[in-house]
């Protein structure tokens, strides 16, 4: 098994490289995602290429975010780093690549899904607030601009 | 050496592949793809099907998962294919040592496919050459394909179909959700009868359940959407006479999503005929795993729940007065593998059972039955283990 990783792996690196974006999201990096934010509100919408709901989520959440500046909104894709190109494609579709986007970087996504948040079940779309003073709220499913003022507030 | 380099080129062609189908969100590609199925025969042959970068394989152990001693590639001739999570190659045995194997081919653009299907009459040497299974041919979503032989041996398979939301899009009228599809073949998957709907506005991503009832139909069980995104779950005979399947609401969580779970659920019937079932819901911002008896068009009786945070794709199966429940729990240390069992028809469960752990990924946990015991069929990190229902994971033993 393991020269056959090994194969794969080499021939993965082979391949052309990927856009920039998003950048990789591990286990170790999840404290600083979750971190409070020195002031306003940290806003993570988390999204997955097979989820028909996702785009207009993050589209709602970026139009919020235009008329807030105090909320630092940072995109994560569920799904692996090495499908950047094709996340970063769908993002810019939705003209929405301007915006710090991150993508999971581990072989259990499941496993980050629960450490971003042990109450939720992996469903997209997911959006979390962590506000300055440390305290938290997450809602699963794509929001109206009502719902995400609500969440926020 | 050649070996070597016909292998490596043999990955760089599945990954440009890869990469050209990649819109499709083929695979969620967290290293290799690890759905897989598996169902062991009457003579006690267990029969695996997972996939081998575009070729979905099946396997026979005659020594319970330990070795194989027979792979075969179902499609000679590569094609992308949907293998992980709820979207994962199934295989079901037909009475007479037919092997059916079902799986979903993603297409070019995001969320569209075809469910396909492939046979073998001669024990898993050959299979047929794969067939699409709907006469729909349009470049939308048929996929989440599941896969059952009822009583009679006729072939059923059922899957998320997207045709009426397409044509509400055109008319400009809303639609919620996908719907569910099925067709069946009574020649032993030579043909399959024109497709018919089960039911409109069923939820996107969660595969459908299929278990066969005492007098030998299959029964569904499936994400539906009610009202306004009260993502519960459907329940529905599947007739293979051509009349018309009877749809009724089985679960009320009232969980309200418009999103995508991805966490089907699932379904085993005893010998009296009760409908004992699990699913997953996050009504109130609770992730749980719920244990019940269904009732169609009513609440489900002996609701329980079985599992909360961390908790998911829980499989089902029964045997006279046992109920087993194998799922995932993920905790901060890796992923376990547990169990909860009734022995008294689901009227009570014991306590929660590690049954095994792995640091790593796995596909989803998958029940099966052998001579009254249960065993789940299981594959950490991509290595194929039956892990019986009697084991105790005892701290320091981690395989």
């Amino acid at each position: 098994m393991k020269p056959f990783m090994f194969l794969l792996a080499a021939a993965a690196f082979a391949m052309p490289a990927f856009a920039t974006p998003p950048v990789a999201l591990t286990a170790a990096d999840v404290p600083a995602l979750l971190a409070p934010p020195s002031k306003g509100v940290r806003v993570i919408a988390l999204w997955a290429l097979d989820c028909a709901y996702c785009e207009a989520n993050l589209s709602a959440l970026a139009d919020f975010r235009a008329g807030h500046p105090d909320v630092d909104l940072v995109i994560v894709a569920t799904d692996p780093v090495s499908q950047a190109a094709t996340l970063d494609a769908r993002l810019k579709a939705a003209k929405l690549d301007a915006l710090p986007t991150r993508a999971y970087a581990d072989a259990t996504p499941d496993r980050l899904n629960f450490l971003i948040d042990p109450a939720w079940g992996g469903e997209t779309p997911r959006t979390m607030i962590i506000r300055a003073d440390g305290t938290r709220r997450a809602a699963s499913g794509m929001l109206d601009s009502a719902h995400i003022a609500t969440l926020v507030r | 050496m050649r070996r070597l380099l016909a292998f490596l080129s043999l990955v760089a062609c599945a990954t440009v592949a890869h990469a050209q189908h990649d819109m499709a969100g083929m695979t969620m590609g967290h290293g290799a793809p690890l759905g897989f199925d598996a169902a062991i025969d009457p003579a006690g042959h267990l029969w695996v099907v997972d996939t081998v970068g575009e070729h979905v394989r099946a396997r026979r152990s005659d020594d319970m998962g330990r070795t194989f001693a027979l792979s075969t590639i179902v499609n000679a001739n590569g094609e992308p294919l949907y293998a992980e999570g709820e979207n994962r190659p199934k295989i079901a045995l037909g009475p007479k040592g037919e092997l059916y194997v079902t799986w979903s081919q993603p297409r070019k653009l995001p969320w569209t496919g075809f469910v396909r299907f492939s046979r073998s009459l001669d024990g898993g040497a050959h299979f047929d050459p794969p067939k699409t299974v709907h006469t729909d041919r349009a470049e939308i979503t048929h996929r989440f394909d599941s896969l059952a032989v009822d009583g009679k041996g006729d072939v059923l398979v059922a899957w998320i179909d997207k045709r009426d939301l397409e044509a509400a899009n055109a008319r400009k009228k809303p639609y919620a959700g996908a719907a569910t599809y099925y067709s069946w073949s009574t020649d032993r998957g030579a043909t399959f009868a024109p497709e018919r709907k089960i039911a409109d506005q069923s939820c996107e991503c969660c595969r459908i359940a299929l278990a066969r009832a005492p007098d030998g139909h299959i029964d569904a069980f499936f994400r539906a959407i009610y009202d306004d995104n009260i993502r519960d779950h459907a329940f529905a005979a599947l007739p293979t006479d051509g009349s018309a399947p009877k749809v009724e609401r089985a679960t009320f969580t009232q969980w309200h999503i418009e999103g995508c779970p991805h966490h089907g659920p699932s379904l085993a019937i005893d010998a009296r005929g009760t409908r004992h079932a699990v699913w997953f819901s996050a009504a109130d911002g609770k992730a749980t795993v719920w244990y019940g008896q269904l009732a169609p068009g009513k609440e489900p009786a002996r609701v329980l729940s079985l599992a909360g945070n961390g908790a998911s794709h829980a499989d089902l199966a029964v045997a006279g007065d046992h109920v087993w429940v194998a799922y995932h729990q993920m905790t901060a240390q890796g992923l376990d593998l547990v169990l909860r069992e009734s022995n008294d028809g689901g009227a009570h469960f014991g306590e929660p059972r590690t049954l095994a752990h792995t640091d790593g990924p796995s596909g989803w946990p998958k029940l099966v039955l052998w001579d009254g015991r249960a065993f789940v069929a299981w594959n950490p990190g991509g290595t194929f283990r039956l892990v019986p229902t009697e084991a105790l994971l005892s701290s320091g033993s981690q395989p």
